[in-house]
């Protein structure tokens, strides 16, 4: 390779970079810190959340969490409490993590100078992954004062994590108890670990209750085949 | 955004708060099991106020705390802030000079019609009788068949409705002596038909008025919209005062829409007799509309979301974290209500109930006495309180509006019977 060609793919390189920099928009934020940014006058971001978190409550949880690591691709970095923004896009996307048991299926959907470690290619980055998980769902549930929806939130993500499990099950059967499991996909989780702990009776319960909230879909069927 | 959501979360009418009220026997009951009443209403015994005046300054406090300026103008207190003035806000929705995109304003328009008016407080005491304002307090009815919106039924006790009539009647002054003895029922009669009284008045209990309003011409016109079924004029006002009133009401109460129609002193007489002390019919006793079966249907979510919990309970069960914190009275506390921690704008948040008298979260599918989930007891309890009869464990929703339709009651019902499905 002479000069002249090195110094064409140089520039054909950074083209390229700068070209897939552009495509998406880069979120404001130094640091964990969170910085309001604008674009004549507008900062679209809250207006993007709200529709990812409709697309989430729709059932498309991962091109929720595409659509959050788009607009905010540093949000492992941020903290929940720095604003009520983050703590709302991070929710969607530690559940989404949860829920594909920290490696989330978005590849074709994030640039990827934005995936880093959250496809989760290895066992330690889906580790890691659902770690961060449940740190962030666990700081959210302190911000809420530990409310039912939170709550319900943390005790999913801690019972994908084997040495969280004795705690998924206490905060899951607590709200259990009072009628304040929030989503069907605590239920499944709970059903979850019920059949794992020999709880059949509890375990059909358990599923019973996310049938007849989330309709029959998917959810609990995963539930049934974890379980056996 | 934010402001818009939060201004929206405002549609609970009227007000009146809480207070710091020493009589012990008198305060509101607790709670146990009244996760949506804290205070049960009562009526007073006869005589009992002119024996119990309320103290002014008490009641000023409670004005303040039950925010009446978010939905009266004339209350004495500072104006409120843009974003938590309800009547203001739905004003300018309607005439579509609040700033927000036009789609939204179209969106957010046809459920505010009929909620944009509320009666001023100013110059209360110059008309309405202390007592009277008291038990309207405990336990409010509708007065205004042109207005959608009522007085909301709030959290206080006996004594600080007295407190907070006191406060309201401050201005009264004295009134000048006027008897209605010898006065002409009849001319007075005569006078109600042929000043028009009746094109903005309902007189239920009485022959018919020649002309009456059409039910929709309360919409945007505040006089039709506010003039009260003058059935109820003999409990609010004294003699002297309605007399005075009806000889020159803008001289009473500046800015009032009730114009003034010219009458001489004795037609004033006459008129103000026949309006307190005509025979009336009883009013017709409001039944209860029958309870629907269960759909056999589904019922999903959305259904509920689009017809009953989006277009009405989420203004004042709203989510905080878009609007700046302030998930309305309902959620994050006003109105005297303190944090129900309620929110409804979502599968999840309903899910997730809502706080106790004791701080405690108990779901609002919980059974009450008789088996039905709270959150339709609530809805049913409207219903009752519109035919007078009060929970006081259960406070009816929505707030300050009318009940549901039987058919949506039946649609929350079917949804909470069939698991809540999302």
């Amino acid at each position: 390779m002479n000069k002249r060609s090195s110094v064409r793919m140089l520039v054909a390189a950074l083209g390229m970079a700068t070209a897939i920099g552009a495509s998406t928009r880069p979120a404001a934020a130094c640091g964990d810190v969170w910085v309001p940014y604008m674009d004549n006058g507008i900062d679209y971001r809250p207006q993007g959340v709200s529709r990812a978190e409709q697309g989430f409550d729709d059932g498309k949880i991962y091109a929720s969490a595409a659509s959050v690591l788009r607009m905010m691709p540093h949000v492992r970095a941020l903290k929940p409490a720095s604003a009520t923004i983050v703590a709302r896009a991070q929710r969607m996307l530690a559940l989404a993590v949860a829920r594909s048991n920290g490696a989330l299926p978005v590849e074709g959907q994030v640039p990827w100078w934005v995936q880093g470690r959250w496809l989760g290619g290895t066992e330690a980055d889906r580790a890691a992954n659902l770690e961060w998980a449940v740190t962030t769902l666990r700081g959210i549930a302190d911000t809420k004062a530990k409310d039912p929806a939170s709550m319900t939130d943390l005790g999913e993500a801690l019972a994908r994590v084997d040495a969280h499990k004795a705690e998924a099950r206490s905060v899951l059967e607590a709200l259990a108890k009072k009628d304040l499991l929030a989503t069907p996909e605590a239920y499944a989780a709970l059903a979850e670990l019920r059949g794992e702990s020999g709880d059949a009776s509890g375990k059909k319960l358990a599923l019973a209750r996310c049938q007849s909230m989330s309709n029959g879909a998917a959810v609990c069927r995963d539930a049934t085949a974890h379980t056996g | 955004m934010t402001s818009r959501a939060l201004s929206l979360i405002l549609l609970a009418l009227g007000l009146l708060s809480v207070g710091c009220s020493t009589e012990r026997d008198e305060a509101r009951p607790s709670s146990s099991a009244a996760p949506f009443a804290s205070a049960a209403p009562a009526t007073l015994a006869p005589g009992a106020a002119e024996r119990a005046p309320g103290d002014v300054e008490r009641g000023r406090a409670l004005a303040l705390r039950f925010e009446c300026n978010r939905c009266h103008e004339g209350t004495g207190l500072a104006a409120p802030e843009t974003a938590k003035a309800c009547v203001g806000c739905h004003q300018e929705i309607i005439a579509g000079t609040f700033k927000a995109p036009k789609s939204a304003l179209a969106r957010w328009r046809p459920n505010l019609l009929g909620v944009e008016f509320a009666p001023s407080l100013a110059a209360t005491g110059k008309r309405l009788r202390r007592d009277w304002i008291e038990a309207y307090l405990l336990a409010p009815r509708d007065l205004r068949p042109g207005l959608v919106s009522t007085m909301p039924r709030l959290a206080l006790s006996r004594a600080e409705a007295r407190d907070l009539a006191a406060y309201l009647v401050r201005d009264a002054g004295r009134a000048e002596p006027a008897s209605l003895e010898g006065a002409d029922l009849g001319r007075g009669r005569e006078l109600l038909e042929t000043k028009a009284c009746g094109a903005c008045h309902t007189f239920s209990g009485v022959e018919a008025l020649p002309i009456a309003p059409s039910p929709e011409a309360g919409r945007g016109s505040a006089g039709i919209a506010l003039a009260p079924d003058l059935r109820f004029a003999r409990e609010r006002f004294e003699p002297a005062r309605l007399v005075a009133w009806l000889l020159d009401p803008p001289a009473v109460k500046p800015g009032t829409p009730m114009p003034k129609l010219g009458f001489t002193k004795d037609e004033a007489r006459d008129l103000a007799a026949y309006i307190l002390e005509t025979p009336l019919a009883p009013l017709a006793q409001t039944q209860l509309p029958a309870r629907l079966p269960l759909l056999d249907r589904p019922v999903r979510f959305a259904e509920v979301q689009e017809r009953v919990l989006g277009k009405i309970c989420q203004h004042c069960h709203g989510n905080p974290d878009v609007a700046l914190g302030d998930g309305g009275p309902g959620n994050t506390g006003g109105f005297g209500f303190r944090p129900r921690r309620l929110e409804l704008t979502s599968h999840r948040a309903v899910s997730a109930g809502l706080l106790d008298d004791h701080g405690e979260r108990r779901s609002v599918f919980e059974k009450t006495a008789d088996g039905t989930p709270l959150l339709v007891a609530a809805l049913l309890a409207r219903r009752a309180e519109e035919a007078g009869k009060f929970d006081p464990a259960v406070r009816g929703m929505p707030l300050g509006l009318p009940p549901l339709p039987a058919e949506d009651i039946q649609l929350v019902e079917s949804w909470v019977a069939q698991g809540r499905p999302r």
